[in-house]
């Protein structure tokens, strides 16, 4: 194992200058999930000279309402956006993802923004995310830029953030009390396994049911987390039927091969995306 | 009745595992001690063309770097196993080097310094290609790729004859993947120089003490008694760590010699995937001919196994699958044959149940199809062609009560009864067409297993009991605890013999200087061998103490009891002896001895070369399981949802352990059938760890129900004959019957993955 510093800072300010120091000799832990398996093999960049400790900073451990908008400090653990009663009540998938991914060491340990910048093509928490249309707070130094979280993924495991820069915070608007959201994953094993296949979607329907608000991301089907747009057009503006439902199914899973390719396992997801995004419309719309 | 044995007593080493005080063997550190890291292969398949291990040894803090030509003695251990490859390296975890440093960082940092130059060469990956005549060889010195002396046979009546008598016949091939034993202690060897003479200590996790020492001693070329071999406190085995860990001594024990340092060397989990054994792969090809009321006449059928690079097992897990290969069931015309074959792969060795997992998956699946194809149901087809008290088995061997028990057609009775088998059956099936895509299924399997070794090799084993002044008793058995529970059964037996408190025993870990050679703790013969030793062992102590007490209370020594910590005169109940008082005049009072080895010698199994008939087992052990599942058809998830499942064992020495094993079994079982596999592509190991070689976690765990059935087997201890293995090996086939129940599809191969179940074929990454 490589030799390196550990810092454990006892604010944010500190870590900024840090980062603006060391920059891509830096590497940031939270829950270190994914970083210590890194660091065990190996694959962290050889000029690496300091760790900071983030896991502890209260100022990035928070979860709360203002006005329309959740905000999340980019720390908050799995467990604790799981189980956040404003997260429960706002954006119920995101509260199903988080409560789904790995097991209870990994959820005890993990941090939310690590998740996003690890940027796993796997990631459970992602999709949830972008169907609400999240927001990053990125900082560096005392300036702060926003991003949207789609925006970041740049490649499977790549994120265009600058080495200089941290995640402060993740928000989104509350999904109105109309609005239906829905989180699935399908795993080999029941726990402590990569999704071979996660959905999030996030819907509502006027009093004629016609579908006012769509939106529709995947996990483990496409190099980058993104929304599928085309399948959400098809029901935007439509009342849908079990038909429609059925093309919406379809049609993401036409997405997919067309920004994957055809790889091994396309012969199984292709059909298995389709009845798993039909059951999940079928859970967030009412059908004609 | 008993008072000791029979009853869930709490294991005798329970308070220092539980308590962390027991050393495993990467606990273990001498002072002075060096760190050993093995140099792996690149190559599936290479010659080598040089080592350089130059730059490696000029690391500051590396003390030596070995290569084949430091090995003192014999570089090829059993089963063609080079302690580090010369000249070709024949698989993916072959050592080529050795590096020892005074860290372990060093250590790691020094294996990368290691350069070797290879020439790569093409490969023999699968058993199809290792077939075929004329295909490149694996090892040179033998004519194809047919290991030596794996090829065993049955022979029962005449298959000919019997599929000209059959009205309906079905040919099918089954096929199963390497999976990984998974204990949770990668392996750990520590080896010193012996202080007072030349030779070897090795301490570690280590099953097999006996082979261990014996090959390590031709490596070294020093004499069997100059390597002895202490194991430690083992996190799980289940027949893993053995061959691994022999290469794992090997080299440390050279590198000690030379050095004259302990060395210690302890694998990861990678290397562990990498170096050790995995179950046999299997392809089965069956032929089956029957009546049209079911009952069975004849039984055809050409077994493969992959043995790997290396092997030593295959000759004896092959035995083993020909004497099972055609079920638990009375056919007259038996023709099996049985071959291993080498491949630049990783390896076959041992893994709970040996050969039995694969063998019962094809067979309990073949006789569900066969029930299909006759419109009978899975529990009718067995209850027609099980074996029955009266019956003759395929090796000649005649089924008696009070000789060898057949108890089968009640426990598959009793398990459809209390699973409601039959009505769910029925229902699952009407369910298959509805629209809602979760299905139901519910499958059957039931199995017989050989107890012991039975002709596989001799079945002998020993014990030492010795009494010390204060009544205490230590016992040691040249077989080894790794956590089934061996010691605290063995500890049972010998206080029920002696009439003691359990409280009074304790144990000793194995020790080759201190135990005769007892053979291999593998086919579930702690109890039947290592128990009768034991039995042995501690029916001589009770002799003597009773001579001693029967001068002491002036009566024949026939009238003595031994109950309760007393020793007495049946017909003169009154005045009792303490057990303390017997001893202490034995040890003190006449200069006895009150330490005894018990040998325990079945003598050995003749059977015929010809038509490998005979007595191949002393008697056999029974079991049956009911799996219930549901199957996402849209997705091909399995959730096991119950086992239940029955075993005959004779007689339970401790009935709460023997479910725990069951349990445990169950489990494994579980994962071998849905999720377990270790990846090859062309020779290299695609499975590096646990992200990938998926085993179930506690949230995929069914609700399980055992029952343990008692008989009156007279050839073990008390009755008591096998556990260990017996779970495992019912529940694939039993899953992928009832994954048929729920969709009408067969798979035919293992893992029931994701891809299989809902495509019916293998995708290949």
């Amino acid at each position: 194992m490589q030799d390196f510093n550990f810092i454990k800072p006892t604010n944010l300010e500190e870590v900024s200058s840090l980062l603006i120091n060391y920059k891509d000799k830096a590497r940031l832990i939270a829950g270190g999930t994914d970083l210590i398996i890194a660091l065990r093999e190996e694959r962290l960049p050889s000029n690496l000279e300091i760790i900071i400790d983030i896991s502890h900073l209260k100022e990035l451990d928070y979860i709360r309402e203002e006005g329309g908008y959740l905000r999340i400090g980019s720390g908050a653990t799995h467990v604790e956006i799981a189980q956040n009663e404003l997260i429960k009540r706002y954006a119920p998938l995101l509260s199903q993802a988080a409560s789904l991914i790995g097991s209870p060491q990994i959820r005890n340990r993990g941090s939310i923004a690590g998740n996003i910048v690890t940027a796993s093509p796997a990631a459970d928490a992602v999709p949830a995310l972008i169907v609400l249309d999240s927001r990053l707070v990125i900082r560096k130094g005392q300036e702060k830029r926003e991003e949207l979280l789609q925006k970041v993924f740049v490649g499977p495991y790549k994120v265009n953030l600058k080495s200089d820069e941290l995640v402060e915070e993740i928000y989104f608007k509350k999904l109105p009390q109309k609005a239906k959201s829905d989180f699935s994953k399908l795993v080999r094993r029941n726990a402590v396994d990569k999704s071979r296949v996660n959905l999030a979607v996030v819907a509502q329907q006027n009093e004629d049911k016609k579908v006012i608000d769509i939106k529709i991301s995947a996990g483990s089907i496409t190099p980058l987390p993104q929304r599928f747009k085309e399948a959400e057009d098809l029901l935007l503006g439509e009342i849908p039927t079990a038909n429609l439902i059925q093309k919406t199914g379809e049609k993401v899973a036409e997405e997919m091969m067309v920004k994957s390719g055809y790889r091994w396992s396309t012969e199984y997801k292709e059909p298995v995306v389709k009845s798993l995004m039909v059951r999940a419309l079928n859970r967030v719309l009412e059908v004609e | 009745m008993y008072k000791i044995v029979n009853k869930s007593v709490e294991r005798i080493d329970v308070y220092e595992k539980v308590t962390g005080k027991a050393k495993y063997g990467a606990d273990l550190n001498c002072g002075s001690q060096l760190y050993a890291k093995t140099v792996y292969s690149r190559y599936p398949h290479a010659k080598i063309l040089k080592i350089d291990t130059k730059e490696a040894e000029g690391l500051e803090g590396v003390i030596m770097v070995i290569t084949a030509k430091d090995v003192p003695g014999n570089n090829i251990m059993f089963g063609k196993f080079p302690v580090l490859a010369q000249n070709e390296v024949k698989y993916i975890g072959d050592g080529v080097a050795v590096v020892a440093a005074e860290s372990k960082e060093i250590a790691e940092k020094a294996a990368k310094l290691v350069r070797v130059e290879y020439e790569e060469l093409p490969g023999v990956f699968d058993l199809e290609e290792a077939k075929v005549e004329n295909s490149k060889r694996v090892h040179s010195e033998i004519e194809n790729n047919f290991i030596e002396h794996s090829h065993h046979l049955l022979r029962s009546g005449d298959v000919e004859k019997g599929f000209k008598e059959a009205e309906v016949i079905l040919e099918r091939t089954y096929r199963t993947q390497f999976v990984d034993q998974a204990y949770i202690e990668p392996e750990a060897v520590i080896v010193l120089p012996d202080p007072y003479k030349i030779g070897v200590e090795i301490h570690g996790s280590i099953q097999n003490p006996y082979t261990i020492r014996e090959n390590v001693a031709t490596v070294l070329g020093l004499k069997i008694n100059q390597v002895r071999v202490i194991q430690s406190t083992i996190g799980g085995s289940f027949g893993g760590k053995d061959e691994s860990v022999m290469l794992m001594a090997a080299r440390c024990a050279v590198i000690a010699l030379k050095t004259g340092r302990p060395v210690k060397m302890v694998l990861t989990r990678e290397e562990s995937f990498l170096e050790s054994s995995k179950r046999h792969p299997f392809q089965a090809n069956y032929k089956i001919g029957a009546k049209k009321d079911g009952s069975i006449v004849a039984v055809e059928n050409k077994v493969y196994v992959q043995g790997g690079a290396y092997n030593n097992k295959a000759s004896f897990a092959n035995w083993r699958a020909s004497i099972h290969a055609a079920g638990p069931y009375t056919i007259p015309h038996i023709k099996t044959d049985i071959y291993g074959l080498y491949t630049h792969t990783i390896y076959g060795g041992a893994y709970r149940g040996f050969s039995a997992p694969q063998m019962v998956f094809a067979t309990e699946s073949l006789i569900d199809e066969l029930a299909e194809e006759l419109k009978m149901s899975p529990q009718e087809i067995r209850l027609k062609n099980c074996l029955k008290p009266g019956d003759e088995m395929g090796t000649g061997q005649i089924l008696l009560p009070g000789k060898i028990p057949a108890p089968l057609e009640k426990m598959i009775r009793e398990i459809c009864r209390k699973t409601d088998f039959e009505s769910k059956r029925k229902k699952y099936i009407q369910e298959r067409e509805g629209f809602n895509p979760l299905k139901k299924g519910i499958g059957l399997s039931c199995t017989f297993r050989g107890a012991g070794l039975g002709g596989e090799g001799i079945d002998t084993a020993s014990a030492t009991v010795t009494i010390d002044i204060d009544g205490s008793i230590l016992i040691q058995s040249g077989l080894v605890e790794m956590g089934q529970g061996m010691r605290t059964a063995h500890a049972q037996i010998v206080a029920e013999v002696l009439g003691v408190s359990l409280d009074r025993i304790t144990f000793g870990n194995t020790d080759t200087a201190v135990t005769m050679d007892s053979g291999a703790t593998v086919a579930s013969r702690g109890i039947l061998a290592g128990g009768n030793a034991m039995l042995i062992a501690a029916t001589e102590l009770l002799q003597r103490l009773h001579q001693q007490a029967s001068i002491m209370l002036n009566c024949n020594i026939e009238n003595l009891i031994s109950e309760n910590e007393f020793i007495f005169n049946k017909s003169k109940p009154d005045k009792k002896l303490t057990f303390e008082e017997v001893v202490k005049e034995c040890l003190k009072g006449q200069g006895l001895s009150l330490s005894a080895q018990g040998w325990y010698n079945p003598g050995p199994e003749k059977l015929s070369p010809e038509t490998g008939r005979g007595k191949a087992y002393p008697t056999y052990s029974y079991g049956t399981a009911v799996a219930e599942l549901r199957v996402d058809v849209q997705t091909g998830k399995i959730n096991v949802e119950k086992i239940t499942a029955a075993y005959e064992i004779g007689k339970a020495i401790n009935p709460q352990i023997a479910k725990s094993q069951f349990y445990g079994g169950i489990l494994q079982g579980v994962g071998y059938a849905i999720m377990e596999e270790m990846r090859t592509k062309d020779g290299y190991l695609k499975t590096k760890n646990f992200d990938d070689f998926l085993i179930p976690s506690s949230a995929d765990m069914p609700e399980m129900e055992v029952t343990i059935y008692e008989s009156d087997d007279p050839v073990g201890p008390f009755g008591a004959k096998s556990v260990g293995e017996l779970g495992i090996e019912l529940i694939a086939p039993a899953l992928a019957n009832a994954l048929y129940n729920a969709t009408g599809k067969r798979i035919r191969e293992l893992p029931l993955n994701l891809e299989r179940v809902l495509l019916g074929k293998t995708l290949k990454k």
